[in-house]
């Protein structure tokens, strides 16, 4: 290894780290001493809960950092990892299914069905992208699309089935708390076995790094070398789900630290995620227990990975080094350009209108399917219009903030949803709702913009301005995302009303969606939608890059800043109505680029329509498809955005 | 005393005007039966409704209802409103009813439900307070409301009958606390407090609560398993339902296993009973115990 300055600086940083965690550790031991000679539940305890705990997570963080470190090296990309990729939630998905429909299953075979869960996830992602030679851009927007649908479906089964709020705090976020040593012997037997098969793959994994041909013409069978790594990658992630739960951002982070600190080689990298990955999750389990005040003590590790994870990740990213992975950033053109789009859009017209009267009319009822008209049409449309109205604005909204962030940053991925600002609306709207006692619309709106303009001007400041902070930015949106979400779930864990606002928040319940509500949406809409013509020539403009723009005399400070505020009135206005998790400003502005609309003015008017009608319909099948159980507007329209999305995405290639 | 009704006195509609005016003939036939038509959203006031013989025509979340409060049995045409996080005002409407029976758990429903018919929201739970006495309350208040006094009389009697002979018969096994406990997943729990339906009719019973500290709305969630092991002459009462890899993770749970409670065998399993029920559930509860601790031994160690 080379005696990098960087390299011996970190060096002494990440042993400082391992220092701190082993004097936690040493505390939460020296707590339980000294025991006593007869029986004692100190030493069961001692023996059986805080001495494993350690263990597991320095497994688990070792085992997330190796999974990590392949899969970023196989896929030739810097932001996967099993969270990324969408193996954690498929193993997640596999054992919330198992355990409502196959208890038998899940009680005797639970690595099993993590597995099977991160295999399918997997298996499905590299068919989806196959054909596109697994380009890294796409497979992570194939395995975040993958990720939140499963994570979506999860989250509507516990729904679905009750008890909330037990499993609200169990939900999701991965906790260490240990009563026997199974756990860390399973998931030490997988770090074993796989630490020793990627040191045989440690060759060719490193001429992987070199480009197809290259590699190809040194004879080394990308395919298989692939799978291989791939599939050790997915048992490790799928072990540590099994045991602990989800426990995102170690894998992300710790080969990204590794290369910061100066790891140049695979080897290097190889060797030290592992290292990093367990240093930082026995840190920050070892504080979490100091600061829930007890080793046995229920506040998820995973919820707190996140939050220390995410601030780190957001303050190195401007050192990240992206060279050499290539992240194919340029926006794609339209596959084709329609020649005269203003007719076609014209025929948008008319299909959203459709889709708007179809939610206002047409139901469920004891009796099955029915048009409502008169007396009866009369009752029901103030239950109907109000939450049709706020579904439409927030759909259009998000259309439009995600078309303003895909030709700001020049990045076909970013939406509201993926950079992680929607989650900011949710933080503003926890800070509004904890310390008012009853906040009005007006307050929660104004909290959501707020907490949403934080995020991003922190994003888009941390990441840079250069047309290369295209990866660092969607790293950097990850990281966000997942910082506001762990903000969200700790306040969650206090359980009470103002907790359930929140999950209601989460899940995107249009059922309480009252006049109030729509009104705010439909103004807010209207205003800021109306702005957005007045700044075409700059959404035209800017994906061309900073230069260009400057050339044509763009004022580029003032656009950005106005584009930036407009966004997040856009995101903030949509996700008080339909929650952070929607997908549809992702969509909305990748299916009118699709159908064939370039100049952004077109984009902007087939995506508000598409947008709009896609939340009407997802409003209205929520309500109807498991009448008279309804289905969160939120989850169940990121069900159906993100697999669209993937189809599109797949057919283009 | 406190009030345990608040009325929503927005009830008179476009509908029930047109009642009125129509339906004179029906009008001493709607007073021996003022509210035929009832809808209920909490899982309480559902039991309390049943128990009464006042079925109502819509209730919440009835798959789970069955399921996990079991009794009474729910009638086949009551109608589904869904789930109780997010009732569904469409199929609430078309029911039709003339009365909607709330909690003030439900306050952030009651605008919606307040324009489909008049609601009456009556409290049982409310933290620090044992449910039980409201619970009874509640039960005559409605009997009353609904034209069945005497039928609500009767269960309330009933209850008191069922306590007491579980008292009878537990009498032995009162020397020892009982912790009261659900399971979340195989390392955590949640325990039910004196101010629990469970806690307070374990109380009635004549045991004393091995945890003995309020909780937040009954319960307290989520405990690591080594609290039980703080008063070690308790009986555990583990009341389901448990998950499924719950049982067997417990099971080779060393920690589990050191409690000295689960050393000595004093460990019950009771069947799904609503967690926040009122007198129905208080009396399952109160059989469900005596079955299982006379199932469990002659006689407790």
């Amino acid at each position: 290894m080379t005696a990098v300055p960087a390299f011996t600086r970190s060096r002494t940083v990440w042993i400082l780290a391992a220092a701190t965690a082993v004097a936690l550790c040493g505390y939460h031991v020296l707590r339980l001493l000294p025991l006593s000679e007869s029986f004692d539940l100190n030493r069961v305890v001692l023996l059986n809960s805080v001495l494993p705990r350690a263990a597991v997570a320095l497994l688990a963080g070792a085992a997330l950092g190796l999974s990590g470190a392949l899969l970023q090296q196989v896929l030739r990309n810097p932001i996967a990892d099993a969270s990324t990729l969408g193996i954690s939630a498929g193993a997640q998905l596999a054992m919330t299914a198992a355990t409502l429909f196959a208890p038998t299953l899940m009680a005797h075979s639970r690595e099993f069905v993590a597995l099977a869960g991160g295999l399918a996830a997997v298996v499905l992602l590299m068919s989806l992208t196959w054909r596109r030679g697994l380009e890294p851009v796409t497979v992570v927007l194939g395995g975040m699309v993958i990720s939140l649908i499963a994570l979506a479906l999860s989250a509507t089964m516990i729904l679905a089935n009750g008890e909330y709020m037990m499993s609200l705090l169990i939900w999701g976020s991965g906790a260490l708390t240990q009563q026997s040593w199974s756990p860390a012997q399973s998931i030490a037997a997988v770090l074993v076995a796989s630490f020793a098969a990627s040191m045989l793959l440690l060759r060719p994994l490193q001429i992987v790094g070199l480009d197809d041909a290259s590699a190809r013409s040194l004879g080394v069978s990308l395919l298989w070398l692939r799978l291989a790594a791939l599939a050790i990658a997915v048992w490790l992630a799928a072990a540590v789900t099994a045991e602990v739960g989800i426990i995102g951002f170690i894998g992300l982070a710790a080969p990204a630290f590794a290369r910061i600190g100066g790891a140049r080689t695979q080897r290097e990298i190889l060797l030290a995620a592992p290292l990093i990955g367990a240093t930082i999750l026995w840190l920050t389990d070892g504080v979490v227990q100091l600061v829930a005040g007890g080793p046995a003590n229920m506040v998820p590790t995973g919820a707190a990975t996140a939050l220390l994870g995410g601030p780190l990740l957001l303050y190195l990213l401007p050192r990240v080094r992206t060279a050499g992975h290539s992240p194919a950033a340029a926006n794609p053109p339209p596959a084709l350009r329609i020649a005269r789009p203003v007719p076609i859009l014209l025929m948008l017209l008319p299909v959203a209108a459709g889709l708007v009267l179809l939610a206002l009319f047409v139901g469920r009822g004891p009796e099955g399917w029915d048009i409502a008209t008169g007396s009866l049409l009369e009752d029901l449309l103030p239950f109907r219009a109000p939450r049709t109205i706020a579904a439409f604005a927030a759909g259009g909204m998000l259309a439009g903030a995600g078309m303003i962030l895909q030709r700001m940053t020049g990045n076909p991925l970013a939406s509201p949803e993926v950079l992680g600002i929607s989650a900011g609306a949710g933080v503003g709207l926890a800070v509004v709702l904890f310390t008012q006692s009853a906040p009005s619309m007006g307050m929660r709106l104004a909290g959501a913009a707020v907490g949403v303009l934080i995020v991003l001007t922190a994003l888009l400041t941390i990441s840079g301005r250069t047309e290369q902070g295209s990866a660092r930015l969607l790293l950097g949106g990850f990281a966000a995302g997942a910082f506001c979400n762990a903000i969200v779930n700790a306040v969650m864990v206090t359980g009470d009303m103002r907790a359930f606002q929140l999950l209601t928040w989460i899940s995107g319940s249009t059922n309480e969606t009252g006049w109030a509500e729509a009104v705010m949406a439909f103004t807010t809409a209207l205003v800021l939608l109306a702005l957005l013509p007045l700044m075409m020539r700059w959404l035209d403009i800017l994906p061309l890059g900073s230069a260009p723009a400057q050339a044509v005399g763009l004022p580029l400070q003032k656009s950005r800043i106005a584009l930036v505020l407009t966004a997040s009135g856009l995101t903030a206005a949509a996700s008080l109505i339909v929650g952070p998790l929607s997908f549809v400003g992702l969509v909305a502005p990748h299916m009118a680029r699709l159908i064939g609309f370039g100049r952004a003015h077109q984009q902007l008017a087939a995506a508000i329509l598409i947008g709009s009608g896609l939340m009407v319909a997802a409003d209205w099948l929520c309500r109807t498809l498991a009448f008279p159980y309804q289905l969160p507007l939120g989850l169940f329209a990121s069900l159906i955005g993100g697999p669209y999305l993937v189809w599109l995405l797949r057919r283009r290639a | 005393m406190r009030s345990y009704i608040t009325e929503n006195a927005r009830a008179w509609s476009r509908r029930t005007l047109l009642v009125a005016a129509l339906g004179m003939p029906f009008i001493r036939m709607a007073r021996a039966d003022p509210h035929a038509r009832i809808a209920v959203v909490d899982w309480a006031l559902l039991e309390t409704l049943l128990a009464i013989g006042a079925a109502p025509v819509a209730a919440t979340e009835l798959v789970q209802f069955r399921k996990i409060a079991v009794e009474p049995p729910v009638p086949p045409q009551v109608a589904d409103l869904g789930l109780r996080g997010s009732p569904n005002y469409e199929m609430l409407l078309l029911s039709r009813p003339d009365l909607i029976v709330s909690s003030p758990w439900f306050a952030w429903a009651e605008g919606s439900l307040s324009r489909i018919a008049p609601v009456a929201s009556y409290s049982i739970y409310e933290p620090g307070r044992p449910p039980f006495a409201p619970a009874e309350q509640v039960t005559n208040l409605l009997g009353e409301r609904l034209g069945r006094p005497r039928e609500a009389q009767d269960y309330v009697a009933a209850t008191y009958r069922e306590i007491e002979r579980a008292r009878q018969q537990l009498a032995a096994w009162t020397r020892r606390p009982v912790f009261l406990i659900n399971l979340g997943d195989a390392r955590h729990f949640r325990v039910f407090g004196p101010d629990s339906m469970f806690g307070d009719v374990l109380q009635r019973i004549g045991f004393e609560n091995a945890w003995p500290r309020p909780t937040s709305y009954g319960a307290a969630a989520p405990i690591p398993l080594e609290a039980l092991a703080q008063v070690p002459e308790a009986t555990i009462v583990i009341i389901s339902s448990t998950p499924p890899d719950a049982e067997r993770t417990l099971a080779d749970s060393p920690i589990w296993n050191a409690i000295p409670a689960v050393r000595a065998g004093r460990v019950v399993m009771l069947d799904p009973i609503n967690p926040f029920g009122a007198l129905p559930s208080a009396r399952r509860f109160a059989r469900l115990l005596t079955n299982a601790l006379l199932a469990a031994g002659s006689e407790p160690a």
